[in-house]
């Protein structure tokens, strides 16, 4: 057990922080909006941790805190990642399907460039030396952090789906104009949907920065953010399981398959060709199918007799 | 919840405790296999292989022969983490020579730190590395030693340089320390910095920054970035009638450059941790070999690698003299390993070396070669006295 706590418990915390990743883009996309800005957010996130818990501007507050700065970076990555979704949210969501994914990218690149060029952060080396959450020692030990954020986001994932903001999402996302005509406000509530998940971005990054030890620009990059939303696509977009079942078996497929050297790549490209071709619905999708009766049919519709001019029948 | 993680913590210890060392005894490899850094990752495994197939034909550890494990650290943290997790606790190697990257290295060294596994970095170069911790070093000489050589080169070359263009790679964590490096050493010179460009590794037009350099009237244009941008730069620099000298930072440093700028290339000079022409028995003998199986000189990167594994097998022949390796329990052979490699002096293809108490390399020779163009394709490094 502790052998393979040892060995595979970086691996396992990173498939929960990889589930927590794909439900953070699983919010917007509850109520319609493809945003694939959750890496920019994650990245600011661990940004933030990282600059109070290394910065010798904060020396004074690390003493005077001691462990409790911790629970405090991921406050402060919530409430500054929060803000900034809001500021990005309310313009950006104007646009629409594939618009605002592009919108969203191109936000991932700006701050992936302002890093790049601030010395807060760094530069392109990033910041190192990030001190251990609570002195743990072992990569595993980062699950009692990690674990209880996901079953907290899940639990408030199945809250919202039954409240009646979950309902105004679920709306927004069949039809937009259908939604706004029953009066429900849109705008309000994709924002809400969007912010939602920049902070549990933010709050992800803020407990990655010392589970990684360094911190750095390659951290929220485009191909990161191509990586989530594959996470969501493969296990399922319309069910909170989905993407952590998709973040966790994906970011498993490559490390699992490590003794196979170079074929690993090979396997984790079939895997994701072989989902979209034959699990449109992602894997979770596909066992509900599986488990459920399909859900009931539109009653058939009353015939319309149109009346012919002239009458007769 | 607390106890139980004690239960396991304590479990961990006795287990690793009562580990032997095993035979051959097996020395881990963290390098990039795959991903973009995979050019430099693939010269590093080559020279790994070529140091494990040489010191075992030579009788390995005092008869006992070594064997190489492999792990893919590709060019991300996370996969570096997950290749240092398992050469220490499933391959229970006694050390690691690794990762590619800095920035992995970053990620990827502590955990071998507080596994107390020594590490060896083959290609780490940022400021930072050895300090990581006690049981992290490096035989990759840092920028701020190798770069400095380059510009005192060109002066030498061309005394007559006052004006000098500085342009680099500004999302490459190598070359925005290494332009650091350049730009001091240039005003150290009494060189005039006239501008600092910056570009991306992505970028394939490279106009507005060639122009720049061109209205500065520089006699001096120093670049660090990688090998497709690198390459490009300087060939839009020639062609839009740049005379001067260039001079190539540690990106550049690999002969896929050359099918970039082709003709371009030609005078391009580029300070060297390592030169094929370092003239001890323990590089000439592996010259030889290289040039046998690959039909050309070894690069920096093999070279380099191959230094790391031979350094960790001479400090391991060290500690068999003392108590065979077979009766150590392998906690105890990887702290003592650590302490007697930095102890250690070496005779490696980088010439000799030794560590500080930090563990930063302490190398005695440096070098500065001049890319010389046959024709468009073929060329090659010529080193200059």
């Amino acid at each position: 057990m502790g052998d393979f706590l040892a060995q595979y418990g970086f691996l396992i915390v990173t498939m929960v922080q990889a589930g927590l990743l794909g439900l953070s883009l699983y919010f917007p996309l509850q109520a319609g909006q493809l945003s694939l800005a959750s890496p920019g957010f994650y990245a600011v996130g661990g940004y933030v941790a990282a600059i109070l818990l290394t910065n010798p501007a904060f020396a004074g507050l690390r003493e005077s805190l001691g462990g409790a700065l911790f629970p405090l970076t991921w406050l402060a990555a919530a409430l500054i990642c929060g803000l900034l979704g809001l500021v990005v949210g309310i313009p950006a969501l104007r646009l629409r399907g594939i618009y605002l994914a592009l919108a969203t990218i191109a936000f991932v690149e700006i701050l992936r460039v302002v890093s790049l060029n601030l010395e807060i952060t760094g530069g392109a080396i990033g910041i190192f030396g990030i001190p251990q959450a609570f002195g743990f020692q072992d990569r595993w030990q980062y699950i009692w952090l990690f674990g209880p954020l996901l079953i907290l986001t899940l639990l408030f994932a199945r809250q919202l789906e039954r409240s009646r903001v979950g309902r105004a999402f679920r709306a927004i996302r069949e039809d937009e104009l259908a939604a706004d005509a029953m009066g429900v406000p849109p705008t309000r509530y994709k924002v809400l949907a969007f912010v939602i998940g920049a902070v549990l971005a933010g709050i992800v990054g803020a407990m990655s920065a010392p589970f990684l030890n360094t911190w750095n620009a390659k951290q929220g990059t485009f191909d990161a953010s191509i990586a989530i939303l594959a996470f969501v696509l493969i296990g399922g977009s319309r069910n909170i399981w989905g993407p952590v079942v998709g973040g966790a078996l994906l970011t498993a497929v490559p490390e699992v398959l490590r003794f196979l050297a170079d074929w690993r790549l090979v396997i984790n490209g079939l895997v994701l060709v072989v989902a979209s071709l034959y699990l449109p619905q992602g894997i979770v999708g596909a066992l509900q199918g599986v488990r459920r009766p399909p859900p009931p049919r539109r009653p058939p519709s009353v015939p319309v007799v149109v009346e012919a001019p002239g009458g007769g029948s | 919840m607390k106890r139980l993680a004690l239960t396991l913590t304590l479990g961990l210890l006795a287990a690793a405790q009562a580990q032997k060392v095993a035979t051959p005894v097996p020395i881990g490899i963290a390098v990039a296999q795959t991903s973009n850094t995979a050019l430099l990752g693939q010269e590093q495994v080559i020279g790994a292989r070529f140091a494990e197939k040489f010191l075992n034909a030579r009788g390995g550890i005092n008869g006992t022969p070594i064997r190489l494990v492999f792990q893919d650290a590709a060019g991300d943290e996370n996969s570096a983490i997950n290749a240092f997790q398992n050469l220490i606790t499933k391959e229970n190697v006694v050390g690691i020579v690794g990762p590619t990257l800095s920035q992995q290295a970053f990620a990827a060294d502590p955990i071998a730190e507080r596994a107390k596994v020594p590490v060896l970095g083959p290609s780490n170069t940022a400021k930072g590395i050895p300090q990581i911790g006690e049981f992290v070093a490096r035989v990759s000489a840092p920028v701020a030693v190798v770069a400095p050589n380059a510009i005192r080169q060109a002066l030498r070359l061309d005394p007559k340089i006052k004006k000098v263009a500085v342009l680099y790679a500004q999302n490459d964590a190598f070359s925005t320390s290494e332009t650091g490096t350049f730009q001091e050493t240039a005003k150290a010179q009494g060189l005039n910095v006239a501008t600092v460009q910056k570009f991306q590794t992505t970028d394939t037009d490279f106009t507005t920054q060639v122009t720049a350099v061109l209205n500065a009237g520089v006699d001096l244009v120093i670049v660090s970035g990688l090998a497709a941008d690198g390459g490009n730069l300087v060939k839009q620099l020639r062609q839009l009638g740049y005379k001067g000298l260039i001079i190539g930072g540690n990106g550049l440093n690999t002969s896929n450059i050359f099918s970039v700028c082709q003709r371009y290339c030609d005078g391009i000079i580029i300070a060297q941790a390592y030169s094929p022409a370092q003239p001890s028995a323990a590089n000439q003998v592996f010259v030889k070999e290289y040039r046998a199986q690959y039909k050309k000189d070894p690069p920096q990167f093999a070279a380099q690698a191959y230094a790391g594994v031979q350094v960790m097998v001479e400090a391991l022949r060290a500690l068999d003299r003392k108590k065979k390796l077979a009766q150590w329990d392998l906690g105890e052979l990887r702290t003592a390993l650590n302490k007697q490699i930095l102890a250690g002096r070496y005779n490696t293809p980088l010439g000799e070396l030794r560590f500080d108490k930090d563990g930063e390399i302490i190398q005695k020779d440096f070098y500065v070669a001049q890319i010389k163009m046959k024709d468009a394709r073929t060329g090659s490094f010529v080193f200059l006295k």
